[in-house]
């Protein structure tokens, strides 16, 4: 890789962000391997790939991360069957006949150069993200969605950072976006991928970490209520659950409690405001014995 | 934030770089990490974008450029504390020093039930914030992959023995595993004609194919080019088949006798055949097989690292089971064809098996128990557990030996 040019540099962060505040001023308690992550990925434009299970704040790491560093999101979301036509570009077929209708009306004549030009041109994602003129967070959410051939095309645009529309040539990153994979192991990623990004395994917080994420993202939850949420379920997750509990459900869950006005999670409240938590009716009552003991206390 | 965490001196001189360099050779020689002069680069660059002064940021920054997985996680880490653990200072704890030359432990810990609400340990994030904080004692418990102590006793004098028991290659249930054989074609052959009559319809993705559903317009107009415009010759788009993935399950036990190594040859077999092939074991515990079989090279016998409890002990299906099924829930879809090879003699609780199967069944494409015994004349499913599992199972076959596996393909064909 380092016999290419390489394409414009990332641009450095205009003056030394500390992300971990930055990153807490926006209500992400993020850990130190976290934060050491981000830096890495500003500091030497690698992609990073975030893996673990649902709902421990993947996405939300690299939305926060546009946040701080004041750039735009771009973001990709993944499913089986996208193809790169779908993730780069298209060309506005109805656009181009009714310019062709026009020309031929004022029987003027089209060239190609103008029937495929930059208006025409419907950028997506990645185009979008490798056409900025500063460096934005290029989010490319459960790449473990997206099949094999989807996965092959990706690698050749994070190691080139270029991409070929036929009709316009070959097109280089302006600036190079920082890139945030996520995957939530669906299904395995080749180490062709993994070897082009730094690695990240990020698992539910501790109780103690979750407690502080709980109280940031919502400031007005007593502490007495925030703490037995979070007790409650890091209790649920060591049940062998079918869909364990992220923590965006840790946060549904408080944030249902608070919006009905309980301080307390009594056995009313639990039944309530279970479907925010557990959502599988299997789980709900395999974890009924376990939630009733705790709203006893 | 301890003292210990601050870099002492003997870090910082300028052979840090050939440090890392040959902690990256280690890494790649002991442990197969797939690390190159490309990510050898990128770990000396990172350096230069962390305080190097913090040793948890400098474990932090090359775990981020050297691991490619949750499995590696723990054995980088054990690594790393060999290489970059103050060596100076006050006398090390007296615990014995950290296992330099085992090979990788099992691959990632399987999550079981510890202390309820008790802050857990996690490769990567939290990890972080656990093994180096406390200074040496822990940094050197931190190092065991993390679930596997939970639940364990707190005795300060345990952890040691625990550590040197699971990872020394002599210890646990089974030893190393061996299971040689000259038997591979035919296995191959067997394998192969399973891989050909999955059908599991199409997926959703078009490609171009001669015959298809859809008229593919941008190769045919491009195609026109040829006829003056005229798109005499029409492309189409089709779905093409979609390509099966293999959830093996293994008994290890006890009573598999010599039927489980060969359940784990054919398992090889497949993995040689089919691309997606996960294979994991049980005994008492749960262990993940495919990264070992992976590397094993066909047409050899094969050599599994100590099983430890996923391996010659007894049974507990129905657990392992549940277990499974929790952590590839997300990857058991219609595509996968989930195969079950057990005698069914378990000890556990036929509630966790039904519970498992229910959950597997739904998700999979095909749920088959392959039994040994069922391959004995005059068999009946008697036993708990396959009673407990038949209502949930699309096949219940006999697995004795290779003309059993042979029959799987035609057995199984058109359950799908």
């Amino acid at each position: 890789m380092s016999d290419r040019p390489e394409p414009s540099p990332t641009a450095p962060v205009p003056a030394p962000i500390d992300l971990r505040t930055a990153f807490r001023e926006r209500g992400y308690v993020a850990g130190d391997a976290l934060v050491t992550a981000l830096r890495l990925v500003v500091a030497l434009g690698k992609p990073l790939l975030l893996e673990g299970p649902a709902g421990v704040g993947k996405t939300e790491a690299a939305k926060t991360l546009a946040g701080a560093l004041g750039a735009r999101l771009i973001r990709l979301q993944c499913y089986e069957g996208l193809d790169a036509q779908a993730a780069l570009y298209e060309w506005n077929y109805a656009r181009q006949l009714l310019h062709l209708r026009a020309a031929e009306a004022g029987g003027r004549p089209v060239t190609d150069a103008e029937l495929y030009g930059p208006e025409f041109l419907m950028r997506r994602p990645l185009l979008e993200a490798i056409s900025q003129p500063t460096p934005p967070v290029l989010l490319i959410d459960e790449v473990d969605r997206a099949d094999d051939a989807f996965e092959a095309f990706l690698l050749e645009l994070l190691a080139e950072w270029q991409v070929t529309v036929p009709e316009l040539g070959t097109i280089t990153a302006t600036a190079r976006p920082h890139v945030i994979l996520t995957s939530n192991r669906a299904r395995e990623l080749s180490d062709a991928l993994r070897r082009r990004c730094l690695y990240l395994w990020v698992d539910y917080p501790s109780r103690a970490q979750e407690l502080e994420i709980v109280k940031a993202r919502l400031p007005g939850i007593s502490e007495s209520l925030a703490a037995q949420v979070t007790r409650a379920v890091h209790t649920l997750r060591e049940l062998p659950l079918g869909k364990p509990p992220g923590v965006a459900e840790t946060l549904d869950w408080a944030a249902a409690l608070v919006a009905l006005h309980r301080d307390h999670l009594d056995e009313g409240a639990l039944h309530v405001t279970l479907g925010a938590v557990l959502k599988l009716r299997e789980d709900q009552a395999l974890a009924r014995a376990t939630l009733e003991r705790l709203a006893r206390g | 934030m301890g003292t210990s965490l601050d870099a002492p001196p003997h870090l910082l001189p300028a052979d840090l770089p050939a440090r890392v360099v040959a902690f990256a050779a280690r890494l790649r020689a002991a442990h197969g990490f797939l690390i190159g002069p490309g990510e050898v680069t990128d770990a000396l660059r990172a350096l230069g974008a962390v305080d190097v002064l913090r040793l948890r940021e400098v474990r932090d920054a090359l775990r981020l450029v050297f691991t490619a997985s949750p499995a590696q996680a723990p054995v980088f880490d054990a690594e790393f504390d060999a290489f970059f653990r103050p060596r100076t200072g006050p006398p090390p704890p007296e615990l014995p020093p950290l296992l330099p030359q085992t090979e990788a432990p099992p691959p990632p810990p399987q999550r079981v039930q510890g202390e309820a609400g008790e802050p857990r340990p996690v490769p990567g994030e939290s990890r972080a914030e656990d093994s180096l904080e406390a200074g040496e004692v822990q940094a050197l418990q931190g190092r065991t992959p993390p679930r596997e102590t939970e639940g364990e006793p707190d005795d300060p004098a345990d952890p040691p023995r625990l550590l040197q028991a699971r990872l020394s290659p002599h210890a646990g249930e089974g030893g190393r595993v061996e299971a040689g054989g000259d038997d591979l074609p035919e296995l191959l052959r067997a394998a192969g004609a399973l891989v050909r009559a999955v059908e599991l319809g199409r997926a959703q993705r078009r490609v171009p194919m001669s015959r298809g559903t859809r008229l593919d317009l941008r190769r045919t107009l491009r195609g026109s080019a040829k006829t003056a415009g005229d798109p005499a010759r029409l492309r189409w788009l089709g779905r093409p088949r979609r390509a099966p993935r293999f959830l093996i399950v293994l008994d290890g036990s006890r009573s598999m006798g010599r039927n489980a190594t060969l359940l784990l040859r054919f398992a090889h077999a497949l993995h040689l055949r089919a691309r997606r092939v996960e294979v994991y074991a049980f005994s008492t515990a749960l262990t993940r097989l495919t990264p070992t079989l992976r590397g094993a090279p066909p047409g050899e016998a094969l050599h599994l690292p100590d099983l430890g409890d996923a391996w010659g002990g007894g049974t507990r299906i129905g657990e392992n089971l549940l277990r499974l099924a929790r952590d590839e829930r997300a990857r058991v879809t219609r595509d996968t064809i989930v195969l079950i090879l057990s005698d069914g003699l378990d000890t556990g609780e036929p509630e966790d098996l039904t519970r498992a199967l229910r959950d597997l069944g739904h998700r999979a494409g095909l749920l088959a128990w392959l039994s040994p015994l069922a391959a004995t004349p005059g068999y009946q499913p008697v036993q708990r557990a396959v009673q407990a599992a038949l209502p949930h199972l699309d096949a219940f076959l006999p697995a004795g030996g290779v003309a059993d596996l042979h029959a799987l393909a035609r057995a199984l064909r058109g359950r799908w």
